[in-house]
């Protein structure tokens, strides 16, 4: 994985410099990636696809604000296809009435918790051991909104509790989590 | 601001906007506070850090062959057509100018890619400085990318327009040319001149907007050589002789 890493790092650098061909690399081997994320979280192909679109462009263009140092180069480029998205849900057009949540409830329950599959790299198998250390419902909220960019009100109407119920296990899985990553260390 | 004395606040924004709950016009706030506080963008990085493993158990889906068309297509649109040096990012990088203070990554990352609503007016701002120290104000300290030496120093006040340009070592001066100072835009933008350097120890430079309007968005300022009266084409024609980044003290 730090080898791939280390390879994205560099394409990116490469496209800072303007070289396409890095770019076409780039985009070869982190597109699948960031297209799942995008398709998870918007659970409509063509918002995902145009959203991928939006987001290759811009690391194009900001590629050279890239900074090795400061974070991982999927953690980068992941950073900008989740705000895109989650801006995307923003949109007044895209907001769907579903008080009831049934039509996320089906379209989360087509995908698996992938909660357990997260064992790849070093940080992932240190998040993996810190989630499994949070309450059931804790884990749930955070895995459903940062997977499916549920809301906190979303949350709620999914998990059928009251909005200010799911916003405390939030803020109380984020705190624990953070508390057990520094101990991690 | 309210948020800026509570650390646990800021870290509890921080994690709600990387973890995706935090939405609307709260996003939309925490995002400006992210262009101009490191210590928000510094949390906000680390909770990146730390629920970004997340992505890597989403199971990868190949996007269909018409999305990396598309963007071929729209980089191949907006490349600079003749722009030459000034614009070439490679160029930039060679002089080591890119200007990446702590954080900048990830707030361009997040920043660029908004849903391109425009921008609300900042808030007024109350000068109010505490005695002894600085008053708020754009600052450059322009040094020569090969020695690193600190040539010139550039400062504005926040909602003043006047650009004050002080000549740290007068060897800068070159025979038969000028020196022109300029506001090296965000990518794909050409610079913008904002004067000629003169040739006594300070020079004041009119800005054509408070500097509030005019400098916010420059990411660096440059000084390039110019035949006498500056450059004839209004773009830098001469060689980038110094440069660094211009930054906000307040």
């Amino acid at each position: 994985m730090a080898g791939a890493e280390d390879s994205l790092a560099t394409l990116l650098a490469a496209c800072g410099r303007r070289d396409r061909r890095a770019f076409t690399r780039l985009y070869q081997s982190s597109s699948a990636k960031l297209f799942g994320v995008a398709l998870r979280i918007l659970r409509r192909e063509d918002w995902a696809e145009e959203v991928l679109q939006d987001c290759y462009v811009s690391i194009w263009n900001h590629a050279q604000d890239y900074h090795p140092g400061l974070s991982a180069p999927m953690t980068w480029m992941t950073s900008i296809v989740r705000n895109r998205c989650l801006d995307w849900l923003r949109k007044p057009r895209l907001e769907v009435s579903d008080s009831d949540g049934e039509m996320i409830d089906q379209a989360i329950s087509d995908n698996p918790e992938p909660l357990a599959e997260l064992e790849r790299s070093k940080d992932a198998q240190a998040l993996a051991r810190c989630l499994q250390e949070l309450e059931a419902k804790q884990r749930q909220a955070i895995a459903l909104a940062f997977y499916d960019g549920l809301s906190h009100s979303e949350l709620a109407s999914h998990l059928r509790q009251p909005l200010g119920t799911v916003k405390t296990w939030v803020r109380r899985g984020l705190l624990r989590l953070k508390a057990c990553l520094a101990g991690a260390v | 601001m309210r948020y800026r004395d509570k650390p646990e606040l800021q870290d509890r924004l921080a994690a709600e906007y990387v973890l995706g709950t935090l939405r609307g016009p709260a996003r939309a706030r925490f995002r400006r506070w992210l262009q101009d506080d490191a210590t928000l963008a510094r949390r906000t990085e680390e909770w990146a850090a730390r629920l970004g493993p997340l992505s890597e158990s989403v199971r990868p889906v190949r996007p269909p062959a018409r999305v990396w068309r598309a963007i071929e297509a729209r980089i191949r649109a907006a490349a600079p057509t003749g722009a030459g040096l000034w614009n070439s990012l490679a160029f930039w990088r060679g002089l080591g100018l890119v200007a990446s203070g702590a954080a900048a990554a990830m707030i361009v990352a997040m920043v660029t890619v908004g849903p391109g609503a425009p921008r609300p007016a900042p808030a007024p701002v109350v000068l109010r400085v505490p005695a002894n120290e600085m008053p708020a104000a754009y600052l450059a300290v322009l040094s020569d990318p090969k020695t690193r030496k600190p040539m010139l120093i550039v400062s504005a006040m926040r909602t003043s327009n006047q650009l004050w340009v002080k000549t740290l070592d007068p060897s800068i001066y070159v025979p038969n040319k000028q020196l022109e100072l300029w506001a090296v835009m965000p990518a794909g933008q050409p610079p913008k001149s904002l004067g000629m350097v003169g040739k006594g120890q300070k020079t004041m430079l009119p800005l054509h907007a408070k500097a509030d309007r005019s400098l916010a968005d420059v990411p660096m300022l440059a000084v390039s050589l110019e035949p006498m009266g500056g450059s004839p084409t209004g773009e830098p024609t001469g060689p980038v002789m110094y440069s660094g980044p211009c930054v906000k003290y307040w």
